[in-house]
């Protein structure tokens, strides 16, 4: 299996490198694998997240995704590498002037697919994540956990290579939390995705195979 | 209501700031005209011993276009009225010649002076009249109203200015989370820009329909019933169809520089 996510001497820090979040990290996390990323609060796992799409630049080593170095990657390339990912927030980060159709295939719309195979994405993926009816709502008139699966099926949309998740059901009940945990799970399973997941909690109830990665003291270690 | 309200918002410290364009530029060629106007009307008064031809006058001044001698019989026959034939012949033979010299722009006064004195460098001249005052207050008045009116023109573009940043304040904020979860999932620039873009365009249009439709209103009703004068003789210059251009093309500019700043101001997501 080709490796996905390869961190060398990862070091990641906020005001211009004075403040050091992560340090040295060495991971490699391949095609279609499952993993968590867990850890105590602030100790820099979003960070990691963030990092990996592109949001922070590495400050030191290497960070390599889909075969681009995240340290020396030029904007465009960026833009073409983040429409090979998905994205799934713990706040949704949902357009809320957008129908929820419209939310869904977003990925689409920036890769410039016809609105006829938009209309039939956005319909195959409310039908997968059980919100058929609503695909005319906005994403206020939503609960939650239905909000969360709109940021799920966005996602699906584009049949990412990656799905990086940040504390996907820190928001949500149990029941939408398990509701989140199968698509995902899901996803990896079907479509040979690669999932990485920032929870504070791993799901108790979970089917699938994963590695286990834990954030501490500005290290990243692999719980076996 | 909120809709209209957003729009209106944008417009019209838009159409503020083309208003100003269009004063400018109607003021532009009205003054022009009144201005071209004044210097045909001006001629300085030039008394020398012998005839002095068009290419002398040219050689000590510059300005000088024209130069037209007063007819010496005229003169002869105002002045000597009731004297005797032999004796007009006589004042004839000791007449100094006069010109009126035509300057090729409206002067100031001091540049008036400066053209006396290099006329006057010439042995043959011997007097040059520049009616300096009644020229002086003209000008004066001319120049005062070219100021208030450029002044009046920059302080509304600065208001004007003012709204727009403010209205670009509240785009950044109304288009802050779109934009930065289409730049999240990699959309280009243009593509994160475009509702804006959009709305922006529209209004630049809106903008300029409306100011065009004032000053069409103002050049085919208004002038021609105001019955004020320089108006009604300035009617041609108070719009023109380039104008429409010109609005058009500046409210486009500013509408890009606008959208640009607010793009470029919402880059990097806040999580």
């Amino acid at each position: 299996m080709s490796n996905v996510i390869q961190a060398s001497q990862l070091t990641l820090a906020y005001d211009n490198g004075a403040k050091e979040i992560i340090k040295d990290a060495n991971f490699t996390i391949k095609k279609g694998e499952f993993v968590f990323i867990t850890g105590p609060s602030g100790s820099g796992k979003s960070t990691l997240l963030k990092a990996l799409y592109g949001q922070l630049t590495p400050t030191a080593g290497s960070l390599v995704v889909g075969g681009n170095d995240l340290a020396h990657i030029r904007r465009k390339k960026l833009q073409e590498l983040r429409t090979h990912m998905g994205i799934i927030f713990q706040d949704y980060k949902l357009v809320n002037e957008w129908t929820v159709s419209k939310n869904v295939v977003l990925p689409l719309m920036i890769a410039g697919y016809s609105s006829e195979i938009q209309d039939t994405q956005a319909r195959r993926l409310l039908k997968h994540v059980k919100l058929s009816e609503h695909g005319d709502k906005y994403p206020l008139e939503l609960s939650g956990g239905e909000q969360q699966r709109v940021g799920v099926a966005r996602a699906l949309s584009k049949n990412p290579v990656v799905i990086l998740a940040d504390e996907p059901t820190g928001n949500l009940d149990d029941y939408s939390s398990n509701v989140i945990w199968d698509l995902m799970e899901n996803a990896c399973q079907q479509l040979d995705t690669t999932v990485l997941v920032v929870t504070h909690k791993i799901p108790t109830i979970f089917s699938l195979p994963y590695r286990h990665f834990i954030i501490e003291s500005k290290g990243v270690y692999e719980v076996h | 209501m909120k809709f209209i309200k957003n729009h209106l918002m944008f417009i019209l410290p838009l159409m503020a700031i083309l208003l100003g364009v269009e004063f400018y530029l109607v003021f532009d060629r009205t003054t022009d005209s009144y201005e071209k106007t004044l210097t045909e009307g001006y001629t300085m008064l030039v008394v020398s011993k012998k005839p002095v031809k068009l290419v002398t006058f040219q050689k000590l001044n510059k300005h000088i276009i024209s130069s037209k001698q007063i007819e010496r019989s005229n003169i002869i026959s105002e002045v000597a009225k009731g004297v005797s034939k032999s004796s007009s012949k006589e004042i004839l033979a000791v007449l100094p010649y006069f010109y009126n010299l035509s300057l090729d722009s409206y002067l100031k006064t001091s540049e008036l002076g400066e053209i006396k004195k290099d006329l006057e460098v010439d042995k043959n001249i011997k007097r040059v009249e520049t009616f300096g005052s009644s020229y002086n207050s003209s000008y004066r008045l001319f120049a005062f109203i070219k100021f208030t009116l450029k002044i009046f023109i920059i302080f509304m573009a600065v208001v004007s200015l003012f709204l727009i940043i403010k209205q670009m304040e509240i785009w950044k904020y109304a288009h802050k989370e779109r934009m930065q979860v289409m730049e999240i999932f990699g959309a280009p620039l243009m593509l994160r820009s475009g509702v804006l873009f959009r709305v922006a365009f529209v209004d630049a249009i809106f903008a300029t329909i409306f100011v065009s439709g004032i000053f069409f209103y103002i050049k085919f009703y208004w002038a021609a019933q105001s019955g004020i004068d320089i108006i009604s003789d300035n009617q041609e210059a108070l719009f023109q169809i380039g104008d429409i251009g010109i609005l058009f093309g500046s409210a486009i500019f500013i509408v890009i520089v606008a959208v640009y700043t607010v793009v470029f101001s919402n880059k990097g997501a806040q999580e």
